[in-house]
């Protein structure tokens, strides 16, 4: 109630292994996180960082194959017994990435679970060399820009926030992604001043913006109460630069009266 | 301990958000899915304990039920059922179990997306007597298996889009006064539910209609959205010779899918795929597309060579080889896309294939190149999934989605 256990929250696999395997898997990958840090320490010295010029769209994740798709994880209710929906993600006839699944509000009859539905897509947690947890930085970047193809159905969009304490481990910042159906792609761009905070699937009372430098996932979810399948194809995930767009957070931030907002 | 309630994020996607909501009245930030209202339930054991030592009233849940096992299910049952409650006395007691009962069955009734029976239900708590009267009260929610019950109340408001107004609020604050958790539930669906209640770019009225036709005309109308050029025309298929359907086909072009047909290779057939899926918040309508094969990109242009002086170059001051590409090319029109070049949507009343045929001898008239290509008429297409075939049998081609 006071504190997290764990940053998923008792949600993850239930299987254990053992010490030595762990630490068998964990030599095997020790050639691969040399590498990377290697990568890292020649890119420091380098020093070229990236110079964004207004205009400028730079696709954070491309889905066109199938090694892209591993850079992604699939959830929904029937995970844990606590539904009956389902979906997979995987490559289109047209190679693209398909987001697609059966979306049930059928509640299973255990008498905890109050409601059911959805299913979710997010990325893995951006890793420096050694495992070590890092962050996507966005701060140079004003839009989220997708190029995708829906069904027609509302698709809720979620930036990751996490941070050190256990209190923001759950910090998601949310919009809506509408889709519009039909055969054509549709390209959205969504200004990060319009996501507003979320906290394990509650709007927070306290709003803040998004922390740009401090991006640790995004995620798209299907959970619109309707019992069916859906589909959407998605192209691209990026980030783009407007500078004319000025707003920097679209929701009120006067300071309510006490007692009223928590 | 400071109590914190909080907008149910998943309600934000029903409906273009007409729901967004709220708050359990938990810690800080509660999970969305589970319910963590165990001091509330205890407190429901010493409810239920007390009334069963008092013995006056033996309403049982089972009685409680009674009131809704009604045959006939409707809005005028329903509130015939909370005004029969109402006449078991002035004490309202049981009202809690009622209130929660009424909202089980709400679907059952087809009332879970009317304001005035959520208003009606919510009436049925006693006014006055649940309003704290000191801090400490106020602080340690005061009644609360009764809060809760509103609170769960105003959820399922949001859960199916429906947004409260000031009456309800006055509802509220009669029974538990004006800093209590309902109230802040209340606030904070009032502050998120209108703003997204409009979010769409694409918006659908708030309850679709169930005409078939009137469902495809918006379907195809949304569709169309993509290049502003588009017409939706409704055509009757009796004005096809040999049409054996009977039906209404709405059919959407614009002047540039006229004018590709128009520039389309007489050789190379084009297909006339579906039904997909497209969705009008819970309506679904079956659509098909009129597809070419995507053309091969744009030949860029190469650069022409304005003087030629026996083909001097000299790359030092930046001078280009005259055999390199540009970036410059033909623009690509919106329907020319990579997967194909769509023509044209269109949504017909059975979905044939004859209605189908119907469709494409209609777009003739419009597009006289037509006539020369060869059309094939296919299910499985790179666009989408098309629907199963037994939706395809039904009468209509617009399926109501329970929710």
């Amino acid at each position: 109630m006071f504190w997290e256990r764990d940053p998923k929250g008792g949600y993850d696999s239930k299987t254990k292994q053992s010490r030595t395997k762990l630490v068998r898997e964990g030599l095997k990958e020790l050639r691969t996180e040399i590498f990377k840090w290697q990568q890292e320490v020649k890119e420091k010295f380098e020093d070229d960082p990236i110079w964004v010029m207004p205009g400028d769209r730079n696709k954070v994740w491309e889905l066109n194959n199938e090694a892209a798709l591993e850079n992604w994880n699939v959830t929904s209710d029937s995970d844990h017994g606590e539904g009956f929906s389902s979906g997979s993600l995987t490559i289109s006839p047209t190679g693209h990435g398909l987001f697609s699944g059966h979306i049930s509000t059928q509640v299973p009859k255990d008498g905890r679970v109050k409601t059911a539905g959805y299913c979710n897509l997010k990325s893995m947690r951006p890793r420096k060399s050694f495992k070590r947890d890092s962050y996507l930085d966005w701060s140079q970047y004003t839009h989220l820009e997708m190029r995708v193809r829906g069904d027609g159905r509302n698709y809720l969009l979620n930036i990751g926030n996490a941070g050190y304490f256990d209190i923001t481990w759950n910090d998601v910042y949310s919009y809506i992604l509408f889709t519009r159906g039909g055969p054509h792609w549709q390209l959205t761009r969504i200004p990060f001043s319009k996501f507003f905070l979320a906290s394990k699937g509650r709007v927070q009372d306290n709003q803040v913006q998004v922390q740009l430098d401090q991006v640790t996932s995004l995620g798209i979810s299907a959970g619109d109460r309707i019992n069916a399948p859906f589909r959407l194809e998605i192209d691209y995930i990026g980030v783009y630069h407007d500078p004319n767009h000025t707003e920097t957070f679209a929701y009120e931030m006067y300071r309510v009266p006490k007692f009223m907002g928590s | 301990m400071a109590l914190r309630g909080h907008l149910l994020l998943r309600g934000l996607l029903h409906s273009t958000l007409r729901n967004v909501s709220v708050i359990q009245t938990t810690c800080n930030r509660t999970p969305t899915l589970v319910s963590h209202v165990r001091t509330i339930t205890s407190s429901h054991t010493a409810f239920a304990a007390r009334r069963k030592n008092d013995n006056v009233d033996e309403k049982t849940s089972m009685t409680i039920q009674g009131f809704f096992s009604s045959k006939e299910k409707n809005k005028d049952v329903f509130m015939v059922a909370c005004d029969a409650f109402r006449t078991r006395g002035p004490q309202l007691r049981g009202h809690v179990e009622f209130i929660y009962a009424a909202m089980k069955n709400m679907e059952d009734f087809g009332v879970h997306k009317d304001l005035e029976v959520y208003k009606k239900i919510l009436d049925l708590m006693p006014k006055g007597k649940m309003i704290p009267t000191n801090i400490f009260q106020q602080e340690f929610m005061h009644y609360p298996r009764q809060q809760q019950c509103a609170i769960d109340c105003l959820e399922q408001m949001e859960l199916n889009g429906v947004l409260p107004d000031s009456e309800t609020e006055m509802i509220l604050r009669n029974t538990f006064g004006k800093h209590s958790h309902p109230v802040s539930k209340f606030g904070r669906m009032m502050y998120w539910m209108p703003k997204f209640k409009n979010a769409s770019p694409w918006p659908i009225p708030a309850s679709p209609p169930n005409d078939a036709l009137e469902l495809a005309q918006l379907a195809v109308a949304r569709m169309c959205t993509v290049d502003p050029s588009s017409s939706v025309t409704v055509l009757q298929t009796n004005t096809v010779e040999d049409a054996i359907d009977d039906t209404w086909i709405v059919s959407g072009q614009s002047l540039t899918q006229q004018k590709l047909v128009e520039e389309l290779p007489v050789d190379q057939p084009i297909k006339v795929e579906g039904p997909f899926r497209i969705f009008l918040r819970d309506k679904l309508v079956g659509y098909f597309i009129l597809r070419a094969e995507a053309r091969p990109p744009p030949e860029p242009i190469k650069r022409e060579v304005v003087d030629d002086v026996g083909s001097l170059k000299f790359w030092f001051t930046g001078e280009v080889d005259p055999e390199e590409e540009t970036n410059l090319g033909r623009p690509v029109s919106v329907h020319e896309q990579e997967d194909g070049i769509i023509l044209g949507v269109c949504a017909t009343g059975t979905s044939s294939r004859d209605s189908l045929l119907s469709w494409v001898r209609l777009l003739e008239t419009t597009n006289p190149n037509l006539a020369n290509i060869p059309v094939l008429f296919t299910q499985a297409s790179p666009i989408g999934e098309v629907m199963a075939i037994d939706q395809l049998s039904n009468k209509s081609e617009t399926a109501t989605i329970p929710t």
